[in-house]
């Protein structure tokens, strides 16, 4: 054929390519998939979230009904929160308020929500030598523990698990320290195997304790209080997303979609039916008929007191 | 076609290892080097074959200076000198592969990529080159045996091949038969012969009166840190003008 | 280098793992762990993808640091240059260096807040390759530079002497040195496929939710479990992770001899 001919069919295909291209992804979407289909949201949280299992179960029908990965880190609450500071994740999710508040205060966290809690238990040898079984003061119990200069097992990992452990403490007037205490730096599952194989006591979220109670000997000698324990012992988590105005990059659209959803009438049902071992290990927290103000700001916040 | 020094001086931090030598080899002629062992003849083949510029003077292939020419220039003109060391150095792979090194080297990229794909699918066959250096040697039927598995004699012999194989004009052998037997040394010998008659020139460093005798054309005995006698072989041997040179070579001759 | 007897041995262990049928093991596992006193409740997908990215991202380091590496080595064992001492101090201290503190390194160059933040690489399979060259070169560049200068002088002068230029001088050197370049590749590779603490904090150790993974290693699953107190699972998948490197080590000594016995 001509020349001519060739040129302008050419001219055609690409116009024609360049039109179709323009139809189906680039500019926008004409019903049916959502804008953030394809993406990719990362979520940090605590390992001993991360271990219950809880969110691979939670996050499932929030991919599908989305079309999205969600890309679950487990760090431990310090380094979850430090990710989110760098602006290297989406969705910060942990139990820890007071490191919480600080992450507000200095503004990389945005539309806090409480989700869920559960609580922890003290647990140590069944001979008990500091007699703290049975109390219903978590302080108390730690008082006892460090008059015995009983063994005790901790975290030392500012994780949420042992920021309580330190509140306990310092409800209880005392400063740990010494040949009795010790701080491992390791996580939930391998804090229990130490103090099991010492005969020591530990501060345990409930979850992980049911999840090993079969290969330890340890009990629990104070209940939280899901059983009728003392309320210091609680364990409510939060979800905030990261501050797109302090980093651009986040996935800001995604993150409060996941918000959306977790703390939905259908992500609290899914994080109430969550067992393991046949025991459920959360209790979902987000839906009150009462306002709930307090979950949106830091602890103790008011307009007045910030003057 | 000439291969040679002018006035070289050549030596290291410790001093000189030799001073002002002047030696040519041309087409056709085997030029041995005698001496006593240490006295430079390694040094000397070694600037022969271009692998360092001379402290002082000159190294010339075919009258010019080797060392005043760029990097490609002097690789072209050492493409067309071949060495066999003391020791038969070759390189960890089939006899084949050794001798058609050189070969393979001169080559465009492109090429030796063909090539070596035509090998792996077991669709090549050896250049006549090769089988022909190897013929020289009587190694040709070993052309498969791996370098590892030859006596120090076939090693040499091929080490011969090799430096033979891309028809160079200048052979330069330093030592070749110092560690051979009597029936390799004269393999080894009559290649350096045969080489000669096909118009290279050669140039042989040796401590064997003997063998120069019998090989060369004209001799330079490099003792006491210079060339102090060098002429036809004939000559040289019978009646050398040097007094030290007639203690050195009577000395050897003994043997 | 070339002892009949040690490479006569990885033949056959080659030979013998080869002839295993992989996949049908893996799904064997789950009931042959189970009985034996072992839990192993992972599917064959998880375990599949997990070895994946292992070998991924461990294979794809040691070939880029390799390439790097072979260069390195050429040159500092065979020319001068001004430095040439403070490159080999880095070389050897790199071999022995923390390797926690190169994921710290890697982290904060990759981050948002660093200057690799443009390129969205923490949490990604790339950046735990990064950590993993910056781990593997040392050995690699370390052993080869010792191969290479181990090479008969005499030999690199033949290869100059018959018409070579450097660069057919280098490549016949790296080619008698081929023995011990492969002994410093296996170190690299076992260097990359061992580490735990750097692509721990540069992958984050990601699984997808319907247990396929994304940053997660054979090394990083070892430690959720262990994490967990799950010790058994914890050996079972270091039992593979050996076996995997075995196999690997295997594998580049029968390609280093072109299968034939020396």
């Amino acid at each position: 054929m001509s020349i001519q001919r060739r040129e302008l069919l050419a001219a055609l295909g690409t116009g024609a390519t360049a039109a179709l291209a323009g139809c189906s992804g680039v500019l926008g979407n004409e019903g049916g998939d959502p804008g953030v289909a394809g993406e990719t949201l990362t979520l940090t949280t605590t390992t001993s979230t991360y271990d219950t299992g809880l969110l691979d179960a939670l996050n499932k029908p929030f991919q599908e009904m989305y079309g999205v990965t969600v890309d679950a880190v487990a760090q431990g609450t310090g380094q979850a929160l430090e990710t989110a500071r760098n602006g290297d994740s989406d969705v910060v999710m942990v139990h820890a308020r007071s490191l919480e508040d600080e992450f507000m205060r200095e503004g990389y966290g945005v539309n806090r929500r409480d989700l869920m809690f559960n609580d922890f238990v003290i647990v140590g040898p069944e001979s008990d030598p500091a007699g703290i079984e049975g109390m219903g003061s978590a302080a108390d119990a730690f008082a006892a523990i460090a008059d015995a200069e009983a063994q005790f097992v901790s975290r030392g990992d500012n994780s949420g698990t042992h920021t309580k452990e330190l509140i306990v403490w310092e409800e209880a007037g005392a400063e740990p320290g010494g040949n009795w205490y010790q701080e491992t730096g390791q996580g939930m599952g391998e804090v229990l195997n130490i103090a099991n194989e010492q005969g020591g006591y530990t501060l345990s979220d409930r979850g992980t304790y049911l999840s090993q109670r079969s290969d330890i000997e340890l009990t629990i000698l104070v209940q939280g209080p899901i059983e009728g324990g003392p309320e210091l012992l609680a364990n409510p988590y939060g979800i905030l997303a990261v501050n797109p105005a302090v980093h651009d990059n986040v996935n800001y659209d995604l993150a409060m979609a996941y918000i959306g959803y977790v703390t939905s009438p259908q992500g609290q049902q899914v994080i109430e039916d969550y067992t393991s071992n046949g025991e459920q290990l959360f209790f979902p927290r987000a839906l009150t008929e009462d306002p709930d103000f307090e979950q949106y700001v830091p602890d103790g916040w008011s307009a007045e007191s910030e003057e | 076609m000439t291969l040679g020094t002018r006035a070289v001086t050549h030596g290291y931090d410790d001093g000189a290892v030799f001073e002002d030598v002047s030696l040519t080899a041309g087409s056709g002629e085997v030029v041995a080097i005698i001496g006593p062992s240490g006295v430079g003849k390694t040094t000397l083949l070694r600037l022969l074959a271009l692998f360092e510029p001379p402290t002082e003077g000159e190294v010339t292939v075919d009258g010019t200076d080797a060392w005043t020419l760029g990097e490609d220039d002097r690789l072209a003109l050492r493409r067309r000198i071949g060495v066999v060391f003391q020791e038969a150095s070759l390189f960890d792979g089939s006899v084949a592969r050794n001798v058609e090194y050189g070969l393979r080297v001169r080559r465009s990229w492109r090429e030796r990529v063909r090539d070596e794909l035509r090998t792996l699918a077991n669709r090549s066959a050896l250049p006549d080159a090769v089988t022909d250096a190897l013929d020289v040697v009587g190694m040709a039927d070993d052309v498969h045996k791996h370098a590892d598995d030859l006596s120090g004699g076939e090693a040499q012999r091929v080490a011969f091949a090799r430096a033979l194989a891309y028809d160079p004009d200048y052979l330069l052998l330093d030592e070749p038969t110092s560690d051979l037997d009597p029936r390799n040394t004269a393999v080894i010998e009559d290649a350096v012969t045969a080489a000669a008659d096909r118009g290279i020139g050669v140039v042989v460093a040796t401590h064997d009166m003997h063998q120069a005798q019998r090989v060369a054309d004209r001799v330079a005995v490099l003792l006491d840190d210079s060339v102090i006698e060098m002429g036809p072989a004939d000559r040289v041997f019978e009646a050398p003008h040097d007094e030290r040179a007639k203690k050195f070579i009577e000395g050897e001759l003994v043997y | 280098m070339k002892g009949v007897g040690s490479h006569a041995v990885l033949v056959v262990l080659a030979d013998a793992l080869g002839a295993l049928p992989l996949r049908p093991l893996l799904t064997v596992f789950p009931d042959v762990a189970g009985p034996l006193f072992v839990d192993f409740p992972f599917e064959t997908q998880y375990v599949t993808s997990i070895v994946y990215v292992s070998l991924y991202v461990s294979v794809l380091a040691v070939t880029i640091s390799t390439l790097v590496s072979i260069p390195i080595a050429l040159v500092v064992g065979f020319s001068d240059f001004p430095g040439k001492r403070l490159v080999t101090a880095v070389i050897n201290t790199g071999m022995g260096f923390p390797s926690v503190v190169v994921g710290l390194l890697v982290l904060f160059a990759v981050s948002n807040q660093g200057p690799l933040g443009e390129l969205n690489l923490v949490f990604t399979k790339e950046a735990m390759i990064m950590s993993q060259f910056v781990l593997a070169t040392p050995p690699i560049t370390g052993i080869s530079l010792a191969a290479v200068t181990s090479v008969r002088a005499d030999v690199r002068d033949a290869a100059f002497a018959l018409g070579g230029t450097r660069t057919d001088v280098a490549l016949t050197v790296v080619k008698e040195a081929r023995y011990g370049i492969a002994t410093a590749v296996l170190a690299g590779f076992g260097r990359a496929i061992s580490e735990v603490g750097s692509v721990l904090i540069v992958g984050g150790n990601i699984a997808g939710a319907g247990g396929v993974s994304k940053t997660r290693t054979l090394t990083t699953a070892i430690q959720l479990e262990a994490r967990q107190g799950r010790y058994g699972t914890a050996m079972v998948l270091g039992a593979l992770l050996v076996a995997l490197v075995l196999v690997v080590n295997a594998v580049v000594v029968r390609l280093g001899d072109g299968g034939t016995l020396r």
